[in-house]
């Protein structure tokens, strides 16, 4: 019994990182229709940067507002040169684009962090383990879950109750609708594609205490972002939570069952989810022209 | 009058340009013949890896370019195919006719698969479909060591031949190598070029442009694009038969989502919707890929500074690239 408590606390603590690596994807996605593969670039970079931070002594909880920023800022770079000309363009040029930049990042960050894995010194307040039911369990992964959760009811809150969220909204619905309000979407834009580069970069920063960082890592973890999204249904919020959740419990408790072949039955699962549901769990209504 | 004139405009510039992609063809086909006396072993093999991975790109061509469906999945076919062959080789020996059909029927039934769960999509779904389907596959292969090597992959293959009845050819020489991809190359292009000109073609080219309309016509989209995933899979197979007697080697990295990444940057580099500029494509990557990493172990950066200097300068591929270059027009 306390052993599968244990494991649906570990589903969950990774079901909140696809979460917050999806949203960033999401929303980028779902506003801009743009494929952005170096999102898996932001999740290592803020990885890095939590390490380099946490190992640096300054105070450990400034790691993840510096990982955040670390990412925004280059995302922001990137969306004045050369996202903002791909909005219009094809997925395929998309895809190429970011895949380009996320082989140049990749390479960069392996020439400036070194190829080993590295892992965080966490702070002694998040090391250790709590007994659940006699169980150990890494207070680390808690404090995921709780941070996670947190930053998800916020982000819920900005999209959906305030006039921030309503304005990003409008845009995914009707961009020209938007600027017929006097609103520059164009500012929209960067600071959305900003702050889902620096959200990637936050999950890095809290994923590098149970994952590490390592070269490889950004590529694992875009295609899990990216699966999330697209089984979600694109602009969701409630879908990409509902798929992160599915596929977080899908990879841990098939582990548990299957080790070998863990992976390809959590694959499989959300396979068949797109094969049920092809536009994702929660699917926006669109009109078919 | 005018109208005449225009038409005859139209069927002299049609004429230029069908003397102008021939000419193209035949010199592409006069080097290719000219390679195998001016190669080193070494250039020789590396030329015939040009060719297969090539001709799996050029199957990818038939989605992409003609059918509008972006997989990144496209190098499961490949690998599976590959690994198929080096199994069966194994077992049975290396007979180029039987490796060339085992991996024809096994790059038709990955691609069945594919197509049985990714039918209902497109666009971005396609592309996340074939990208989730494919990664099943490598995880089975990379976790199936006893068949297939797992991480390592697997080595020691039997010498390639044909068995022709009355007599063997060994083809494990670089030459006999080279001029079997070549073969195999100019084949699949001329399979994959009918096969767009066939109504079957041109009915997967509508459903890239007009989806809706087609299925209002009668057209069964899906079956078109299985159609089309079948065709693509059968080239990609042939390719993927042969590439493991390239290197003697064939490991999981060849089926890796990475890899089918990499086969549509090959594709765009080449030009999208050519068929021959798939081998163009590919002789630059891996060219820059072989050539850049013996000088300097920071390729992959270079390598990614290509891709993105290509789709920001020739978004249309160095085919159409050049050749707008050398008309004179800025515009395609």
């Amino acid at each position: 019994m306390s052993f599968y408590l244990v494991q649906i606390l570990n589903a969950l603590s990774f079901s909140m990182l696809l979460m917050l690596t999806g949203l960033g994807l999401s929303v980028v996605l779902s506003l801009l229709n743009f494929v952005n593969l170096t999102h898996g670039s932001s999740f290592l970079l803020g990885a890095y940067v939590a390490i380099w931070w946490l190992g640096s002594g300054a105070p450990w909880w400034l790691a993840f507002p510096a990982a955040f920023l670390a990412a925004a800022l280059v995302g922001l770079a990137l969306e004045r040169f050369p996202f903002r000309q791909f909005y219009t363009r094809t997925h395929l040029m998309q895809v190429l684009l970011t895949y380009g930049l996320s082989v140049i990042f990749a390479d960069l960050m392996r020439w400036g962090f070194g190829a080993q894995i590295a892992s965080p010194e966490l702070p002694e307040i998040l090391s250790g383990v709590v007994f659940i039911l006699d169980m150990p369990f890494p207070i680390y992964r808690l404090f995921i879950i709780g941070f996670g959760a947190v930053l998800a009811l916020a982000l819920w809150f900005v999209i959906d109750r305030t006039i921030w969220g309503a304005v990003v909204r409008a845009c995914v619905t009707d961009r020209r609708f938007v600027e017929t309000l006097g609103l520059d979407t164009k500012r929209i834009f960067t600071v959305v594609v900003a702050v889902a580069a620096g959200l990637g970069g936050l999950s890095g920063a809290l994923g590098a205490g149970i994952l590490s960082a390592y070269p490889g890592l950004d590529e694992e973890q875009l295609i899990l972002a990216l699966i999330v999204v697209v089984v979600g249904g694109l602009g969701t919020f409630r879908g990409t939570v509902l798929s992160a959740l599915l596929l977080g419990f899908a990879l841990t408790f098939t582990k548990v069952w299957i080790p070998e072949m863990s992976n390809v039955a959590a694959l499989a699962i959300m396979a068949l989810m797109l094969v049920i549901a092809p536009q994702g769990l929660v699917a926006r209504k669109v009109r078919q022209v | 009058m005018t109208e005449t004139v225009k038409a005859f405009d139209a069927a002299a510039a049609r004429s230029t340009q069908v003397n102008r992609r021939i000419a193209c063809v035949a010199g592409l086909l006069v080097l290719a013949a000219l390679v195998p006396f001016a190669a080193s072993d070494y250039q020789l093999r590396f030329a015939a890896e040009i060719l297969i991975v090539g001709t799996a790109v050029l199957s990818l061509d038939l989605l992409v370019g003609f059918g509008g469906l972006v997989s990144l999945g496209h190098a499961t076919l490949f690998g599976g195919a590959a690994y198929a062959a080096a199994v069966a080789a194994r077992a049975w020996g290396a007979d180029l006719t039987l490796m060339v059909g085992i991996g024809i029927v096994t790059g038709m039934a990955m691609a069945f698969v594919t197509g049985i769960v990714v039918m209902r999509t497109i666009a971005l779904f396609f592309l996340i479909l074939t990208l989730i389907v494919g990664q099943i596959f490598w995880e089975i292969v990379f976790h199936w060591r006893s068949v297939t090597g797992g991480a390592d992959g697997l080595r020691g293959l039997p010498a390639l031949e044909l068995h022709l009845g009355f007599t063997t050819l060994d083809l494990s020489s670089s030459r006999a190598l080279y001029i079997t991809a070549a073969v195999l190359a100019f084949a699949a292009w001329a399979v994959a070029r009918s096969f767009v000109n066939a109504p079957a073609g041109r009915a997967l080219i509508g459903t890239r442009e007009r989806q809706l309309r087609m299925s209002a016509l009668g057209y069964d989209i899906a079956r078109i694009r299985m159609m089309a995933l079948l065709a693509s899979g059968a080239i990609a197979g042939a390719a993927g038969a042969l590439y493991p007697f390239v290197n003697q080697y064939i490991g999981p990295n060849s089926m890796h989502w990475t890899f089918s990444a990499m086969m549509v940057v090959m594709l765009v580099i080449g030009g999208v919707g050519s068929l021959y500029g798939a081998f163009i494509g590919a002789a630059i990557c891996l060219g820059i890929q072989t050539y850049i990493s013996s000088y300097t172990d920071r390729w992959q950066l270079v390598v990614g500074l290509i891709f993105v200097l290509t789709v920001l300068i020739m978004p249309r591929g160095i085919v159409h690239g050049v050749g707008s270059l050398m008309r004179g027009k800025g515009k395609p």
